[in-house]
């Protein structure tokens, strides 16, 4: 990859362009194949997320789109979403309800920036690796508040509050609860922490530290049991509620790309990222990150949903000082081990 | 008490602490088009008050009109869910106010489908309870179950959902020969069944958290409210018409009452869950014991019952199912009244509802199992 | 002029246009709105000066958490259709002399130059050496700011728990 690089540059340099042009190219050509494995990747979980549903109630989901097994059905819905008309509620801010569901999208799209899919494929392994995708997650919640606020809806204000009470509070455990692995690792790096899991995955020594990630991830996403502010049987609706067509598949697609995002994430973290025998790294690390997804998928089709105050007490009075017992332990021990 | 409309709208809309809102008749949660008008003080319920009417058929009018076999279709369209049993209730009504007998083959017939769809009614109750909490699963898996149980029926009437299959003296039609081992397979097949819903449902902590301890209701305020069903054995009283005022051949059968302590929707939701083994076992005896011979009794040409006046009641899914029938000796009703245990069940929401959140009146007002065809007729 | 040169110039650009429109704009959210995009310049302009720490940092405490707590303050407390806010009033006169006052003492500042308290720390190290520096040097103010933060926790808690009491 170095060496490519190296060589695409000397080609602009021979011509006399300036090096910022060639960057720019390559960062393009980057975020441009970022773009397109999101969007087929969130294709795939939506299909897949209706073919695990369909097994567990034991119907069978998608079956004619396309041929075998309607794998074509999310693209089929894709198009239909992008047929569709778009409506802008009477009332409702124009400029912020646009900018919405952009908002979340460019948060969703950010973090992808750590990822590792393998040794050498990452988009930029920044020193602060793990940092950037908290401080970046916090972004989705302002564009969540705006999306609400903006729907002239007293029902879309209430529900977008409360789904941002949600993401913060369930922030703090998440962070606390990765703070163990970096203590063990020294480093915010992902490729160093992935690197670190050599001999021994993560998820062996911080056990609880993983549950309570993926506990907290899984309320980050807003999916079952913790999705109380996107559930329709309940009084309250949701914050997308006045989004209809394109503007509803964005946010569809950013939460998909969230779920990827904190699954992987996970893998990288706890499962050992790309490590593993035989297989090309990618492919583990693949195939440990939809593990993830389908376990998160498992569980939203198995379990009821949680009212909203049994979720605050979940995650103020139970996973937090379960994390701060498990960062406290884990730094017992590495001071007694020197 | 809740002001008129017109100032519930105007206020509304000025903050954003709200104190009215209103859910229904459009909601996915209220099972049909009831409308709820809820007093919220921040996110508590102060105030609860039930609008009904919108699925009124002038049943009771229309009855006064038609000859007492004309009204039988009409029946199944009170409790939907249970067609079988309102039937049930109205033929004995019927004959009991002119003295009918019923043969022996066809009480035994009537018993077994009336406990069929006792199994039915609850599975659906049990799905949409399920869905409403967040559990889309166990939706698929009762109406699976369902349907099973539908294609019985369907064997037998010819119909899937309003069956207008009991007549005053017997039965219309004898089970096909296919049925029995129709429906013994059937029942092996839901036996094992019940513990998958347990493992899904009864045994996640996260839906005994919802709904452990919600919606209370106490013994009296049962017993003053003319509660019936199972909601009134979830509040610790064990009624049941099956076995205190038995009507039938139910004597006969030996099955265990499910009795709740606290009243709440957890007890609610176990009363009705051991409900179905125990029709079960019901309809197991009732098919081990099925005696060959004739399916109708002797029923005049032209029904014209003596003057007078019955009420008649028996044990539907949803609770005390009554009749009351005045006649004049002529072949059509002076007056028929139907006591319809889900629109007194709904009643007592304006009790129990107050003090709870939001998200948990969705699921009171499921656990008191409301089907609006019985509630308005 | 470089690529950073001109990158800096449109991050500054950026966060400039959001500051104005935070305190140009009629509507209370959309200066809320504003006030985030002006935080993410600032936090670009970190990066820029090799800062990621802090600029991940600024984006976690300032867009992560200030603004969405104003952003509730906001929506619990007005009405829906937020009217107006006014953004002149009859002080207009006096805080423009404030205001060019502070500009002439900041440009001063800046072209007398600052003196180095400090050699820059290398790239690399920045977060483990203020990591190192926070918890050695500095570790004093560091657990008088964490008090000063639990006392403001403890204080927003008895506070609502009043209001809860009381209904």
């Amino acid at each position: 990859m170095e060496k490519a690089l190296e060589r695409f540059y000397s080609v602009f340099a021979a011509w006399g362009v300036p090096p910022f042009v060639p960057q720019l190219i390559v960062m393009l050509m980057v975020v441009s194949v970022v773009i397109l494995f999101i969007s087929v990747s969130v294709m795939f979980m939506i299909w897949w997320e209706r073919k695990i549903s369909a097994h567990i109630q034991v119907r069978y989901g998608p079956m004619r789109v396309g041929g075998w097994h309607g794998w074509a059905q999310s693209i089929a819905d894709g198009i239909k979403l992008l047929l569709k008309e778009d409506i802008i509620p009477a009332g409702a801010d124009k400029l912020v309800f646009a900018l919405a569901p952009m908002v979340v999208f460019a948060a969703a799209l950010a973090a992808y920036v750590i990822i590792p899919f393998g040794p050498n494929l990452i988009v930029r392994d920044l020193n602060i690796g793990v940092l950037f995708y908290i401080s970046i997650s916090s972004l989705t919640v302002v564009g969540i508040i705006m999306a609400g606020w903006s729907s002239n809806n007293k029902y879309s204000v209430l529900g977008a509050l409360r789904s941002a009470a949600q993401a913060v509070s369930y922030e703090v455990p998440l962070v606390v609860s990765v703070l163990g692995v970096i203590m063990t690792v020294g480093s915010l790096s992902m490729i160093q922490i992935v690197e670190a899991q050599k001999r021994i995955w993560f998820v062996i020594p911080q056990f609880f530290g993983f549950l309570i990630y993926l506990t907290a991830a899984i309320a980050e996403c807003n999916r079952l049991p913790f999705d109380i502010p996107e559930a329709e049987s309940e009084l309250v609706a949701g914050f997308h509620v006045e989004y209809s067509g394109m503007r509803f598949a964005i946010f569809f697609l950013a939460e998909y790309a969230n779920m990827f995002t904190v699954s992987a994430i996970a893998t990288a973290l706890f499962l050992g990222g790309w490590h593993g025998p035989l297989l090309p790294p990618w492919l583990w690390f693949l195939i440990k990150t939809y593990f993830i997804i389908f376990v998160m998928m498992w569980l939203r089709w198995t379990l009821a949903r949680l009212r909203v105050d049994q979720l605050m007490n979940l995650g103020w009075k139970v996973l937090l000082p379960l994390a701060f017992l498990n960062m406290g332990i884990t730094g017992l021990v590495l001071v007694i081990h020197g | 008490m809740i002001p008129p409309e017109t100032e519930i709208i105007e206020r509304t809309q000025e903050t954003m602490e709200e104190m009215y809102v209103n859910m229904g008749p459009q909601h996915p949660s209220t099972h049909g088009v009831l409308r709820l008008m809820l007093k919220l003080d921040g996110e508590m319920v102060t105030e609860v008050v039930p609008y009904i009417g919108y699925l009124h058929r002038c049943h009771e009018k229309i009855g006064e009109n038609r000859t007492y076999i004309q009204i039988i279709p009409y029946t199944d369209r009170l409790d939907y869910l249970a067609s079988m049993y309102n039937n049930f209730g109205y033929v004995l009504a019927v004959e009991r106010l002119m003295g009918l007998q019923v043969p022996e083959r066809a009480e035994y017939m009537r018993v077994i489908l009336a406990e069929l769809q006792r199994i039915a009614s609850h599975l659906i109750w049990m799905g949409t309870f399920g869905m409403d909490l967040g559990n889309f699963t166990i939706f698929m898996y009762c109406f699976r179950e369902r349907e099973k149980i539908l294609d019985l029926f369907e064997s037998v009437s010819g119909q899937r959902l309003n069956y207008a299959f009991y007549r005053f003296g017997g039965m219309p039609m004898d089970f096909p020969p296919t049925f029995l081992t129709d429906c013994k397979a059937f029942l092996e097949w839901f036996k094992p069944r019940l513990p998958e819903y347990d493992a899904i449902m009864t045994d996640n902590i996260i839906f005994q958290k919802r709904v452990q301890g919600l919606g209370k209701l106490d013994q009296k305020t049962a017993i003053d409210y003319a509660i019936s069903g199972p909601m009134l054995r979830a509040s610790g009283v064990k009624w049941d018409l099956r076995r205190d005022d038995p009507y039938s051949i139910y004597d006969r059968f030996e099955f265990d009452i499910p009795v709740g302590a606290a009243g709440d929707v957890w007890d609610r939701y176990m009363v009705r869950r051991l409900e179905m083994a125990e029709s079960v076992k019901i309809v197991e005896q009732a098919l081990r014991d099925l005696p060959p011979g004739e399916i109708m009794g002797k029923v005049p040409k032209k029904l014209k019952p003596p003057a007078g006046d019955i009420y008649s009641r028996v044990e539907s899914p949803r609770g005390e199912l009554g009749f009351y029938i005045v006649s004049d000796g002529s072949e059509k009703p002076y007056r028929y009244k139907v006591r319809s245990p889900a629109f007194v069940n709904l009643s007592v929401l304006p009790v129990i509802g107050p003090g709870h959140l939001i998200a948990d009146m969705v699921a009171i007002l499921g656990s008191i199992d409301i089907v609006l065809g019985e509630v308005d007729r | 002029m470089t690529v950073t040169q001109a990158v800096f110039f449109l991050l500054a650009a950026f966060t400039l246009g959001a500051a104005l429109l935070v305190v140009l704009a009629t509507n209370i959210v959309h200066c809320a709105i504003a006030l985030v995009f002006t935080f993410f310049g600032v936090a670009a302009l970190y990066v820029l000066l090799d800062a990621e720490f802090l600029a991940a940092v600024q984006v976690l405490l300032y867009v992560g958490g200030i603004t969405i707590l104003l952003l509730f303050a906001i929506m619990l407390t007005s009405r829906i259709s937020a009217r107006g806010v006014k953004i002149m009033n009859e002080q207009a006169g006096i805080s423009a002399l404030v205001v060019f006052a502070i500009l002439a003492l900041m440009v001063f500042a800046n072209l007398k130059g600052f003196v180095l308290a400090a050699a820059p720390l290398p790239a690399s190290y920045a977060t483990a050496s203020l990591g190192r520096l926070l918890l050695t040097t500095y570790v004093l103010p560091f657990e008088v700011v964490s008090i000063l933060l639990l006392a403001a926790m403890v204080g927003a808690i008895i506070l609502a728990k009043r209001e809860r009491e009381k209904d």
